[in-house]
């Protein structure tokens, strides 16, 4: 244990290792426990899933209704909303709106206004809070996720599974601490890079690894062929042997730590596998999501999340690559919505059943949203819009049946309690019992925080 | 026993409040970090118009705010700034700040204005000179005046030096950190018995083509180079020629102010060449984009500052960066200094970057050739001038040329035909018949290396375009007054007539004497240090301003500074000094009072150890394996990876295809550097992405490293090569196999307990493949390399499995 913690001082010596980090030398296990002081207050949410709808769903077919729309429906875009703004594929083009492509409904108690792409998750009116008032900074794709996973478009710094996981560390032995799933349908996939679950500068064991549905579920977590299982037991026995041996000699307590990871490495080789193989699980629940075995769905992530969460993995990102929608914005809604209404309906319902929701905060959200302007690549479709989106919330804290902010009577500009990328991220952490301005690490001699350093808030309206 | 450990640290400090107290080294870190964010450089977040970063000037700490001053040199008692932090009531820093002070820092801040309130400018900001070597008692230690300078230090803080390392230790910490490659047991040999001097080993090592591989690998971090553009789309783009430059400069020793020159400024030298526009490539390794919807001018706005931070972090160790949207909070910069250092890069115009292909087209770029097949070329062109006689062989060239262009033309017209009937009497009036075979088996050949030609990004200077500051780094906002190229300004100037350039800028980060040549050298001494004892004399090899961390050895970091420049910025030469102290030579051993002593080894009273930086990693199982090919340059290499690890990429989308020839076994160097999906073992081994300047690797030791070590094919094909060469080398008994392979691996013989546990591996290995002779045939397979035919399956892949458990060994990956 002494050794361990001689072991990360020293594996740390890259990093200016201030205060906070100097308290996770004082933790058992350097790999699962918090820091010393965290959490800042009671915790209402122990974990995350964080559902990313990569490539920026239309909230103006999703949770943003305005009648005004429908009413300005092929004319010219007042330029009173667009004079002076950053624009992406519609630069230098004739601007016109575009009225909504799908209907809307109210549903449950609250009430909240849902359109019909999303029917299961219209069931779950009342337990999820929709904020219609979120903003960003970033209109293309690379830099807006790079924003919203770290809270800044330039490279390098820690995401926002990292933070967590280096704030309050892992309830597993056997899986990593930030876990991230991904899946594909709908108009051509985004790209998306292994920055965004990045640690940035925070020490690279808070890194998230990606599990693959297919071949290997983490990289080389499989014996190599012709080896058995009993082979590479006894060869990382003698290699622990032949360390422990070497180190009566030298006393180095890196060599303590590398012990201990190869058992972990030789654990993550069973558990891996074993959590990856969802059909052990009873046919109603696989039914439930719509899951089958091996698919690599969103509905087979989504019940992967659960088994994450079960296990005590911090941070859980799915992403769902298909929301670019330029053009053929109705076609592909049906497809990505098709796709992904049910599993994320079923995981809630899962959750809830099991007695996690109220523990678990999850988040659903794209990067940006989509202009109320028309844009035609292939179809009626919409263009990158960062000035007032959508985003929901549910568990762990959240007041269901919330529906919280406002754009204006075109979906253009968020303008009543305006929500900040960095407010989000602040209410995450707030739900999770830390202090978002007081959760720092010292990087490049300042006080790096994931909130940044403008002031951020915790939305406190949608909080129960 | 840890609690005391930092009840000792903090005894420690308490001791340090009994010394001397200097200013850079003892207040400004704490005033940097709790005090400056509102009362330092920065104009705009300034409170009560009070600086405590200067004493002097109307903001500055002594001035009199009305019969009454912040400060009050030597009397903390009618200092203003002692009550504030006194006050519990309204205390400074404010608590909402989460600044605030310690006890024990409040003592030494009333202690040092009780003793006369000393400033001194900022250490890295004051030039380098040339201290006296200090006198020691035990002249018999150092081998060199750095040794004098170290043996001071650990005087005067009670410490004695470690003992040297022994013999096999040294070899391997000297092959391994000058050509990042294991010694060969003859190697180590010549040096253990004595037959060879260390000055000897030294002189072969720096004279090896290997050693400009391993300092690029720094180097490259340093620039972020990688082989792709980094954002969106991720597509590969041309510049592999420049990873060449870089090696071929430190192996020629090229000074380093002229290395910095032709990297920034090739373009703008007098008739530059070939190498010299390759290396203007440096100015093209920043992150770019194709992603479709970018707005030109935010691009041009985030490039800028990408080449601020670069440039800033490299040469001068300081974060310029950060005043992007603001001045600096801890240091001089101001905003206008960052976008006037960025219009240094304004005559580089980034246009054209559309399409999606692979490799993207991302001009200015130019095809290059390498030396031998300029070579070649030459003498190509001699023979063929010998052949035709008197007549132009570029012409006549041209000439072959569009006849075959004209004979492919399938759809030719009538004029077509009537030119090719011209252009073929004239072409067999220079080349008749007689001579016509050669000509094509010339011409076949020179075709041959053009085709491996490869192209590469470069300079080149346009038009400057307009810079202005953007206010808060908002890039359209065009309020900002327009500035011009200018190095910051509390540093200097740069003297010219017309728009500075960025040749002036590189003279200028060279010039010791009138511009900031002796940062730079304190820079890159310090990271030299840090790349040969494991910790830099500044533990902060970036950021060398008010919140980096002071010398732990300001006169010694010095001394190295002058002593690198004086030598007409000579590489070799400082590295060499270096590995040739006795300092260098110490035990990496690690008593454990020395560990509670000096855990970062800041004071070197040892010398350091940690795991090989990941491409040696690999290059050292390829090495004893004797699969590696030692190449020197060349396009970049694709070893084995992970099925659909590239799935994620678009625009368009990649298939990964690992090199089936030779290439597969290129040192870790020249491994394909994917920005967004770096390889997974060079990411689990910390090697950095490389979208931004990385002066230091963090050293993990994860579980995933673990994974990569014991099941990534590339080690277990090399583990079965190694287990060849350990059966056709080692004779046939096991013992002398066992001590041939131990010697191979890790220069040594192994012991007793040793010898037990690897037999035993090696035993219940063997008898399972006995019982499955299938699976043996099936882990020999792994990997590309032929199958020995001369050799049991069985027992070779039982000892595959002693060569694995080597190749896992903490003693292996560690440069000890």
């Amino acid at each position: 244990m002494i050794d361990q913690t001689r072991r990360t001082f020293l594996g740390q010596t890259g990093l200016s290792v201030g205060s906070a980090a100097l308290a996770s030398l004082l933790s058992d296990q350097a790999n699962a426990a918090p820091l010393n002081s965290l959490p800042h207050f009671a915790a209402k949410a122990k974990r995350v899933i964080f559902l990313c709808m990569s490539g920026g769903p239309s909230h103006l077919e999703t949770f943003d209704y305005k009648t005004q729309l429908d009413k300005l429906n092929g004319k010219a875009m007042p330029t009173s909303f667009t004079e002076g703004q950053p624009i992406a594929q519609l630069q230098g083009q004739k601007l016109k709106v575009q009225g909504h492509l799908t209907k809307f409904n109210k549903y449950g108690q609250s009430g909240q206004v849902i359109s019909d792409f999303l029917p299961h998750i219209a069931k779950l009116a009342d337990d999820i809070a929709i904020v219609r008032s979120m903003v960003t900074e970033q209109i293309n794709h690379d830099p807006a996720h790079t924003f919203m996973n770290t809270g800044t478009a330039i490279s390098g710094r820690p995401s926002m599974g990292s933070w967590i996981t280096y704030g309050l560390g892992s309830e597993t032995q056997d899986l990593p601490g930030f876990v991230v799933l991904t899946s594909v349908g709908g108009r051509n996939p985004q790209p998306i890079a292994s920055r965004q679950w990045s640690a940035g500068f925070l020490p690279s064991r808070h890194q998230g690894v990606e599990f693959n549905s297919a071949g290997d579920p983490v990289h080389y977590v499989s014996n190599p062929k012709g080896i058995s299982s009993a082979q590479q037991s006894a060869l990382v026995e003698a290699i622990k042997k032949l360390d422990r041996k070497r180190n009566k000699l030298v006393v180095n307590p890196e060599i303590d730590t590398r012990i201990a990871a190869y058992e972990m490495a030789f654990r993550m080789q069973t558990s891996v596998p074993g959590l990856m193989d969802i059909s052990t699980e009873p046919q109603r629940v696989l039914d439930l999501y719509g899951a089958k075995p091996g698919d690599g769905s969103y509905a087979s992530n989504c019940l992967l999340a659960r088994r994450l969460a079960e296990r005590g993995v911090r941070f859980i990102q799915l992403y769902h690559r298909g929301w670019d929608h330029h053009g053929g914005l109705e076609k592909y809604m049906g497809i990505c919505c098709g796709l992904t209404d049910r599993p994320t309906w079923a995981l809630l319902t899962d959750l809830k059943e099991r007695g996690m929701l109220e523990d678990t905060l999850v988040i659903w959200g794209g990067e940006f949203g989509r202009t109320p302007m028309f844009q035609g690549k292939g179809g009626a479709g919409r263009d990158h819009h960062i000035k007032g989106f959508s985003m929901w919330m549910a568990g762990g804290g959240v007041k269901g049946g919330t529906s919280y902010g406002e754009t204006d009577e075109l979906g253009y500009n968020a303008v009543k309690d305006v929500v900040h990328v960095r407010d989000l991220h602040a209410t995450m952490l707030h739900q999770l019992g830390l202090q978002h301005d007081r959760f720092s690490y010292p990087f490049q001699g300042l006080d790096m925080k994931l909130t940044g350093v403008e002031k951020a808030k915790v939305i406190k309206g949608i909080l129960s | 026993m840890l609690k005391n450990s930092f009840l000792f640290l903090a005894l420690v400090q308490i001791s340090w409040a009994e010394k001397h107290i200097d200013f850079n080294t003892d207040i400004r870190p704490i005033l940097s970090d709790k005090c400056f964010f509102c009362h330092g450089p920065d104009s705009h977040e300034r409170e009560a118009d009070l600086r405590l970063d200067i004493p002097d000037g109307k903001d500055g700490a002594f001035s009199d705010l009305g019969g009454y001053a912040a400060i009050v040199p030597g009397k903390s008692e009618d200092s203003e700034f002692i009550l504030r932090i006194n006050d519990k009531d309204d205390p400074m820093p404010p608590e909402k700040s989460h600044k605030s002070l310690k006890p024990a820092e409040i003592k030494l801040l009333t202690r040092w204005i009780a003793e006369g309130a000393k400033y001194s400018a900022p250490w890295a900001y004051t030039p380098p000179v040339k201290n006296s070597v200090p006198k020691i008692d035990q002249t018999d230690w150092p081998e060199n005046w750095i040794d004098r300078f170290v043996l001071h230090k650990l005087g005067t803080e009670g410490l004695k030096p470690s003992p040297d390392a022994d013999p096999i230790t040294l070899i391997r910490r000297l092959y391994f950190d000058l050509t990042g490659l294991p010694p060969t047991p003859q190697e180590v040999d010549a040096f253990v018995s004595g037959k060879k001097s260390l000055e000897k080993v030294v002189d072969e090592l720096l004279a090896s083509p290997h050693f400009g591989e391993r300092m690029a690998m720094y180097w490259l971090d340093l620039v972020r180079y990688a082989d792709t553009v980094g954002y969106h789309g991720d597509q590969d783009h041309n510049i592999s020629p420049y990873r060449d430059y870089v090696i071929r400069a430190f192996n020629k020793n090229l000074p380093f102010d002229q290395f910095t020159r032709e990297q920034l400024a090739g373009d703008l030298l007098k008739n530059p060449g070939k190498w010299q526009k390759v290396a203007s490539g440096y100015n093209r390794l920043l992150q770019t984009t194709h992603e479709g919807g970018l707005q030109k001018k935010e691009y041009d706005a985030i490039y800028a500052a990408d080449r601020v931070r670069n440039v800033s972090a490299v040469w001068m160790g300081a974060t310029v960066g950060c005043a992007q949207c603001h001045d600096h909070k801890y240091d001089p910069y101001t905003i206008k200094d960052h976008y006037a250092m960025a219009a240094f890069f304004s005559d580089l115009h980034d246009t054209g970057f559309d399409g999606n292909s692979l490799p993207t087209s991302r001009p200015p770029e130019m095809k290059f050739y390498s030396d031998e097949d300029e070579t070649k070329f030459a003498r190509i062109e001699e023979e063929m001038g010998a052949l035709i006689g008197g007549e132009e062989v570029l012409n006549t060239l041209k000439k072959d040329a569009e006849i075959a262009k004209l004979k492919a033309n399938k759809k030719r017209k009538p004029a077509d035909d009537k030119k090719l009937a011209q252009l073929e009497k004239s072409f067999e009036q220079i080349v008749s018949s007689s001579k016509k075979d050669k000509w094509a088996k010339l011409l076949t050949e020179k075709k041959a290396i053009e085709k491996g030609g490869r192209w590469t990004m470069i300079t080149s200077a346009k038009p400057h375009r307009k810079m202005r500051i953007l206010p808060r780094g908002n890039w359209q906002d065009d309020s900002g007054p327009v500035v011009t190229a200018a190095v910051p300004e509390f540093l200097g100037k740069v003297s010219t007539a017309k728009h500075a350039t960025r040749l002036d800028l590189a003279n200028w980060l060279t010039d010791p004497k009138n511009g900031s040549g002796g940062l730079t050298a304190r820079v890159f001494a310090n990271r030299f240090w840090y790349l040969y004892f494991g910790s830099g004399i500044s533990r902060s090899l970036s950021d060398f301003g008010g919140q980096g961390e002071p010398p732990s050895n300001g006169p010694l970091l010095d001394n190295l500074a002058v002593a690198f420049y004086e030598s007409g910025w000579d590489v070799k030469a400082l590295v060499r000094l270096l590995v040739t102290s006795r300092a260098y030579r110490q035990s990496s051993l690690c008593p454990p009072e020395l560990m509670e002593r000096d855990p970062y080894n800041q004071l070197f009273a040892r010398q350091s150890r940690y795991r090989l930086p990941a491409e040696v990693i690999r290059d050292n199982a390829l090495a004893l394996s004797q699969l590696l090919i030692d190449d020197l340059g060349g396009s970049s290499a694709k070893p084995y990876q992970p099925t659909g690890y590239y799935r994620h990429l678009n625009f368009p989308t990649r298939k990964y295809k690992h090199h089936t020839d030779p290439k597969q076994w290129r040192r870790g160097v020249y491994v394909h550097w994917q920005r967004q999906f770096l390889h997974p073992m060079l990411k689990a081994m910390d090697a950095p992405s490389r979208e931004e300047c990385t002066a230091e690797r963090p050293r993990s030791n994860t579980p995933t490293a673990a994974l990569v070590l014991l099941n990534d094919p590339t080690f277990i094909e090399a583990a079965r090569a190694l287990a060849y060469r350990i059966m056709k080398e080692g004779d046939a008994a096991t013992n002398s196999r066992l001590d041939f392979a131990y010697q191979l691996v890790l220069s040594r013989l192994p012991d007793d307990e040793e010898h037990a546990v690897i037999t035993g591996l090696l035993k219940t290995t063997y008898e399972d493949y006995q019982k499955n002779p299938k699976s043996a045939e099936t882990v020999l397979g792994v990997g590309q390399a032929p199958k020995p035919g001369d050799v049991d399956a069985t027992e070779l892949a039982s000892w595959t499995a002693v060569a694995r458990a080597l190749l896992n060994l903490n003693e292996t990956i560690t440069r000890n």
